[in-house]
């Protein structure tokens, strides 16, 4: 025999009494309602018809023989947890306190006391499927909302956090306090070799607080391939935000740009509790702390806002951490607080493995408490990406018979040039309008990663030495180092003249080609040969604090020229496929 | 109830405080206490003395309060944040949007 249970435009009805004639009043008013009854005599009875039948609507008399009506109600809405909630009322002649409480116990969801005429009977029927059907509303459209979530949250894994840079070496805890996490964790590789970090925590949790995420995880990680700086960056993303979200939706954020050749780390914190900057004793070196309103609030950033420069070793660990880990609650309330991140993050740096060990003290301080906000941390090393990179750059010598073959006498078949001067060179960075130029010509391939780093190494060493006149003595300590980056923006902010001019300019061949920098700006230039002889008098170039750039530069051109006292440099790149 | 509104007798100032905690269950009850007060030039004092914890969610209710404050020329104070609410007022750089007052 099969079930009723597919075919609801009918609706069952279960009438359990030990009388017939009882069963057969109730029957005959069901009927008028338009139900279709079954009817059993003994509770035991009821429980097997109820697993057959799954009716919509359940009458149960309390004196039965076998087991009687409360035993067959627990039984029965012990077997009905899915979608459904199948009403189920009481009959009795027992007008008692204790006979209500009691039906109310067993799960019973209304009680009806004999007599009853029968319009009463028929309008207590009435009042329970209503709200049994609003039960069966709310069920399907919680139903229909977590799918929503499962598909979002499989979007975020896949999409989003499958694509993140070094996954293996950078730590991440995701733990959601919803199935969906408001929290978001980003990180990507720059054309230079930096790696940009970014860890935000949407307002509230769940899939409301996640419609930014998308969009941001697009913006973070196109911008950071295209090479624009962490500031662009931050400030696009806030751009982005305020047009998007409605006012009371905004991002916290915190940014971090770890970079080795410069052995330092650019930071923004915008409303997440202080990120912090461990030695690899597990001593804290910097606390880097909120100093803007979370991102999306403001249609711009603030007019002081600026990065935090760092100098860092290769050895220390950069973490940073969403409120709800500080925020998160034992059992008598307490909060987790600051004092035992600190110092749980400390083990951990010590022992090597700072997700872990933090998460597994903030679940055993919480001991299963239920979790009120999305927990997450990021712990990047803030040394050793230059084995990382190698293998993503291209640093193999050219077979000198190629490079013969390309002569420079032949015509360029494309030539660019930009000159930027005055507040504008202040304002705008050309790498990325070159290097989409590039993309547009000659399509998007590997090798132009390592022109990038060129252009951005030349043009930064014009700018900063050149057209603002810094000199890079100042970098030769660690407080010196960040010294020189306040005195550049000031400079920067303030620039009013001065040019740096910018030119490209491509000889093909079949299977490869040459690239012809120049980049010339408009400075007092510099003693070219004595340049050259201090270079080479420095003993281990690992050591210092400047220059990394040039050395750089050298490994990846075939040629680097100084021209006109320095104020002119000429670079050549060689590229095959 | 947890969120409580005071109109002075001229309109001309509203006190809207919150009793324990603020956080998103009072959602409906804070837009309440303001959606209509309409009047121009109106001083919204979101009194904080009394309230324990504070999530992000409230920075974003405090954000729409500020929203409709400016949008009828009006203008919000916050007062006498506890400890522990003023420094989450603080990691979010609130003191750089409106007037917190202790």
């Amino acid at each position: 025999m099969t079930t009723f249970s597919e075919k609801r435009n009918i609706k069952l009805a279960l009438v359990v009494d030990d009388s017939l004639m009882q069963c057969k009043v109730l029957s005959v008013l069901l009927k008028e309602e338009g139900y279709r009854v079954f009817t059993a005599n003994d509770g035991a009875r009821g429980v097997a018809m109820y697993i057959k039948y799954k009716p919509d609507l359940v009458l149960m008399d309390i004196n039965m023989p076998i087991m009687n009506g409360y035993e067959a109600a627990r039984k029965i809405k012990g077997l009905s947890q899915d979608n459904s909630l199948c009403p189920l009322i009481f009959i009795t002649s027992m007008d008692t306190d204790q006979a209500f409480i009691e039906s109310i116990d067993a799960g019973g969801d209304g009680i009806l006391v004999r007599p009853f005429s029968p319009n009463v009977f028929k309008a207590k029927i009435k009042s329970i499927q209503r709200i049994s059907d609003l039960y069966g509303q709310v069920k399907t459209l919680q139903q229909a909302q977590q799918k929503d979530a499962e598909l979002a949250e499989q979007l975020m894994s896949g999409v989003i956090e499958a694509r993140n840079f070094s996954r293996d070496r950078i730590g991440i805890i995701r733990q959601a306090a919803e199935l969906f996490s408001g929290d978001i964790q980003l990180t990507a590789l720059a054309p230079n070799g930096d790696v940009n970090v970014m860890l935000g925590d949407f307002t509230g949790h769940g899939l409301r607080s996640s419609i930014g995420a998308i969009p941001l995880a697009e913006t973070f990680r196109a911008m950071t391939k295209k090479g624009f700086s962490l500031f662009e960056i931050i400030t696009q993303i806030n751009h982005q935000l305020y047009d998007l979200l409605p006012a009371d939706l905004f991002l916290a954020a915190g940014f971090v740009s770890i970079s080795t050749h410069n052995t330092s780390m650019y930071g923004f914190n915008a409303g997440l509790p202080d990120g912090y900057l461990f030695s690899e004793l597990g001593d804290i070196k910097y606390q880097l702390s909120s100093s803007h309103p979370p991102l999306g609030v403001l249609p711009s950033l603030l007019p002081d806002s600026q990065l935090t420069v760092i100098s860092i070793a290769d050895t220390d660990r950069m973490i940073l951490i969403s409120d709800g880990i500080v925020e998160a609650r034992n059992e008598e309330g307490e909060m987790f607080e600051f004092p035992r991140f600190e110092e749980a993050a400390k083990q951990g740096v010590i022992e090597g493995d700072v997700s872990r060990r933090v998460q597994e003290i903030v679940n055993s301080f919480c001991k299963g408490m239920p979790q009120e906000d999305d927990i997450s941390l990021i712990d990047i090393p803030c040394g050793g990406w230059e084995q990382v990179l190698v293998g993503s750059h291209d640093y193999e010598r050219f077979p000198d018979k190629l490079l013969s073959d390309i002569s420079i006498e032949t015509p360029p078949a494309w030539h660019w040039q930009l000159s930027l001067s005055g507040k504008r060179l202040g304002l705008l960075n050309p790498i990325p309008m070159a290097m989409s130029q590039i993309n547009e010509i000659e399509g998007h391939a590997d090798h132009w990663q390592s022109l990038y780093t060129i252009l951005t190494e030349l043009f930064i060493n014009s700018l900063d030495h050149g057209v603002l006149g810094l000199s890079s003595e100042l970098k030769a300590s660690a407080e010196g180092f960040a010294e020189y980056f306040k005195e550049r923006e000031h400079r920067l902010r303030n620039l009013n003249e001065g040019f740096v001019e910018l030119q490209l300019s491509h000889h093909p061949v079949p299977n490869g080609g040459r690239v012809i920098i120049k980049i010339k700006d408009s400075g007092q230039g510099f003693d070219i040969t004595n340049y050259y002889k201090n270079r080479s008098a420095e003993a281990s170039p690992k050591l210092k604090f400047s220059g990394r750039g040039i050395d750089l530069v050298e490994q990846l051109c075939d040629s680097l020229d100084y021209q006109e006292n320095g104020t002119v440099v000429e670079a050549s790149y060689v590229w095959t496929t | 109830m947890s969120v409580k509104k005071q109109v002075s007798d001229n309109q001309k100032s509203v006190e809207i405080s919150i009793d324990g905690r603020f956080d998103f269950s009072l959602h409906q009850y804070f837009r309440d206490a303001y959606v209509n007060c309409t009047e121009n030039g109106q001083t919204f004092t979101l009194n904080l003395a009394t309230t324990s914890y504070m999530d992000s969610s409230a920075l974003g209710m405090i954000l729409l309060l500020k929203d409709h404050a400016e949008s009828h020329a009006g203008k919000i104070i916050i007062t006498k944040p506890s400890d522990s609410v003023n420094k989450i007022l603080e990691i979010a750089q609130f003191h750089r949007l409106l007037t917190i007052e202790q």
